[in-house]
């Protein structure tokens, strides 16, 4: 559940996926890229040849009609196996998850094995994960022997959850993903948190919000 | 969200305690040449005394306040640098205190998950425990079952060596004491005649002639003879037949393995199957402690398949029995010229159930009962056996220190 006194509603937002799939680059790319109200710098913890030990964070945040500063905290978790309990505790406690996964042809059971534990991970720390917002984002299309995308449509075609494209590196498709896991978690909450009725936030208005671009005149 | 989290919003308070504030606070002021006073974010005072008409610079840690620099007399830009620098220290320790309150919570929960796994491990280990009991249940019924066909078996074979031993002995009884009986009978006949010379004794030395009295008189001492000798014959074969009756006589007792060969020999012997010769090389032997009655049977039963692998040979053979005083024991030997066996045969020679002729057949006991008897006595068997040629049991039992 969703942070929430009088005056403010944090979401956390978790980028989960394999080791080196891109999850930073997602990040740093939103922060160059997104413009809303309130925008705090990239907190990178600590890594170890680039590769996350503990987590990044980016803070965004705007204020709704209503006065109420809508704040979100986009985490990555360290994709290598090796930092499970960190990953567990990182995880913990979100409202909204983005699996990176990286498109590479080679990569495909690395993706496999951690969307397995992504699952499995959500169930230990008690997140719901039937129901939790989330959107899957297939990496590093530019790369030669990625996955062809109709390919992966076909496979994740049964599956609930939205599937994006992105190529990190050049920042292309970052902001749709986002988009994405941001209308899920607005659907989501609406109701429970008032957001149309008690603040005035429609799903687009929320949107605009937290990317930070006008809202197109209706 | 609880005040252990690594991800709360950390409050100023919380990051620098009063000690450090009063550690960073004097030189910052001192840096900035004026008044300075450290608000968390709803201007409370943490440390120094704001003035009322304080000018304050924000102190943003993630997207908000987390507290103020206060002064009125600082000039706005140094004011500023100043809570960039407070901003930088603030920002460095969060960085510190969430990494370590993360390290703490992903060790808890690999902690807790350890006591979980822990749990499970004790769960399936009483499980295993379980199941291992009960299969040492039905292993220790099996073997119970088996134990008791054994014996069954064993009983059977006793049953019908003895039968067979009878049979034998009926016979060696039968005919000394046919002619014992048939002596008797002329012998009444000779007593007859004297009582005749009683109504003759006026008729004198004729009648003792007619009578052939000299004759009978020769005669009956010979049939008298003849029938000592047969009772003793008798004699000795019950004596044989008491020590095959010990065999269920509890050990120990110092015996002679020799005497034990010849008694043996001696009942195997009588009577001796066509064919088949038996012949004996016994050495001295030192005593040794054992249990008699079982190994008479032992060797009775060795020594009648030897006899009976000649008698299936088709040819007539020798069946020779061995005893040596060996360093550390007494070595005995059977070989018969008889049929052999087969490696197959010999592998499963000792099986329990394992006979190449129907069970009872008249062989006494089994090798692997023979087996279990010199097991008992800390012995040793061993099966030489070339098909066609014969067999060589060669037992060996360890001298009593
Ligand atoms: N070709 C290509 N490389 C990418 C793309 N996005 C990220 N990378 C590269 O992949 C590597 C890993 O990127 P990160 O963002 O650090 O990956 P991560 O998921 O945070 O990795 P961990 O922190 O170790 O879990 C870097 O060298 C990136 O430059 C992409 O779209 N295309
Ligand atoms: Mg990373």
């Amino acid at each position: 559940m969703p942070e929430q006194d009088n005056t403010s509603l944090t979401f956390k937002l978790v980028y989960y996926g394999p080791a080196q799939s891109g999850k930073t680059t997602n990040l740093l790319r939103l922060h160059d890229i997104l413009s809303p109200e309130l925008k705090g710098e990239v907190m990178i913890m600590e890594t170890k040849d680039d590769r996350t030990l503990f987590f990044d964070l980016l803070p965004l945040g705007f204020r709704a009609p209503s006065g109420l500063l809508t704040k979100l905290r986009l985490f990555t978790v360290p994709g290598q196996v090796a930092h499970d309990g960190t990953r567990k505790a990182v995880l913990s406690r979100a409202d909204g998850l983005v699996f990176v996964a990286d498109s590479d042809r080679t990569q495909e059971t690395n993706n496999g094995e951690a969307f397995q534990s992504m699952a499995d991970n959500c169930h230990r720390v008690g997140l719901d994960f039937e129901h939790i917002p989330l959107v899957v984002q297939f990496n590093k299309r530019d790369l030669p022997n990625a996955v062809p995308e109709a390919e992966i449509r076909e496979r994740w075609d049964a599956a609930p959850w939205p599937v994006r494209f992105a190529t990190a590196l050049s920042g292309n498709g970052v902001e749709a993903t986002f988009e994405a896991l941001l209308r899920a978690l607005y659907r989501r909450h609406v109701d429970g948190l008032g957001l149309a009725t008690d603040h005035r936030l429609t799903e687009d208005a929320f949107v605009a919000g937290v990317l930070g671009r006008t809202l197109e005149p209706q | 969200m609880s005040t252990s989290d690594f991800d709360r919003e950390w409050r100023l308070g919380e990051l620098f305690d009063a000690a450090m504030l009063a550690r960073i606070g004097p030189p910052l002021a001192e840096l900035l040449g004026a008044d300075l006073a450290i608000l968390d974010r709803d201007g409370r005072a943490l440390w120094g005394m704001p003035a009322p008409d304080a000018t304050r610079e924000a102190l943003i840690l993630e997207l908000e306040p987390a507290g103020f620099l206060a002064s009125a007399a600082a000039r706005p830009p140094q004011l500023r640098s100043a809570a960039r620098m407070f901003t930088a220290l603030l920002r460095a320790e969060a960085r510190y205190r969430m990494a370590s309150a993360l390290h703490l919570e992903a060790v808890t929960q690999d902690f807790e998950t350890l006591k979980l796994e822990h749990s499970r491990l004790l769960a399936s280990e009483a499980r295993y425990r379980k199941l291992s009991e009960e299969l040492e249940a039905r292993v220790a019924a099996q073997v119970a079952t088996l134990e008791a066909r054994q014996q069954m078996l064993y009983q059977a074979e006793k049953l019908a060596s003895v039968g067979q031993l009878a049979a034998g002995m009926a016979h060696e009884i039968n005919n000394p004491l046919g002619f014992v009986s048939s002596n008797l009978g002329s012998f009444k006949l000779y007593l007859d005649k004297f009582a005749a010379l009683h109504a003759r004794l006026a008729e004198g030395e004729a009648a003792w002639q007619s009578l052939d009295l000299d004759f009978v008189i020769e005669d009956g001492a010979e049939l008298l003879a003849d029938c000592a000798n047969g009772l003793a014959r008798i004699g000795r074969i019950v004596a044989d037949l008491k020590s095959f009756s010990n065999v269920d006589r509890p050990p120990t007792e110092r015996a002679n393995l020799n005497a034990c060969l010849e008694h043996a020999v001696s009942v195997a012997s009588s009577p001796l199957p066509p064919g088949v010769t038996l012949k004996t090389a016994l050495h001295p032997l030192p005593l040794l402690a054992c249990n008699p009655g079982h190994l008479n049977l032992v060797f009775l039963s060795l020594i009648k398949n030897g006899m009976q692998a000649v008698q299936d040979s088709g040819r007539p053979g020798e069946v020779s029995i061995r005893s040596e005083a060996a360093p550390d024991g007494i070595t005995i030997r059977i070989t018969d010229t008889g049929v052999g066996m087969s490696p197959a045969q010999q592998e499963r020679a000792f099986e329990p159930f394992y006979t190449t002729r129907a069970i009872g057949a008249g062989t006494g006991l089994g090798l692997s009962t023979a087996r279990n008897i010199v097991l008992a006595h800390r012995g040793r068997i061993v099966l030489d056996s070339t098909p066609g040629k014969g067999t060589t049991v060669s037992l060996f039992f360890p001298g009593t220190p």
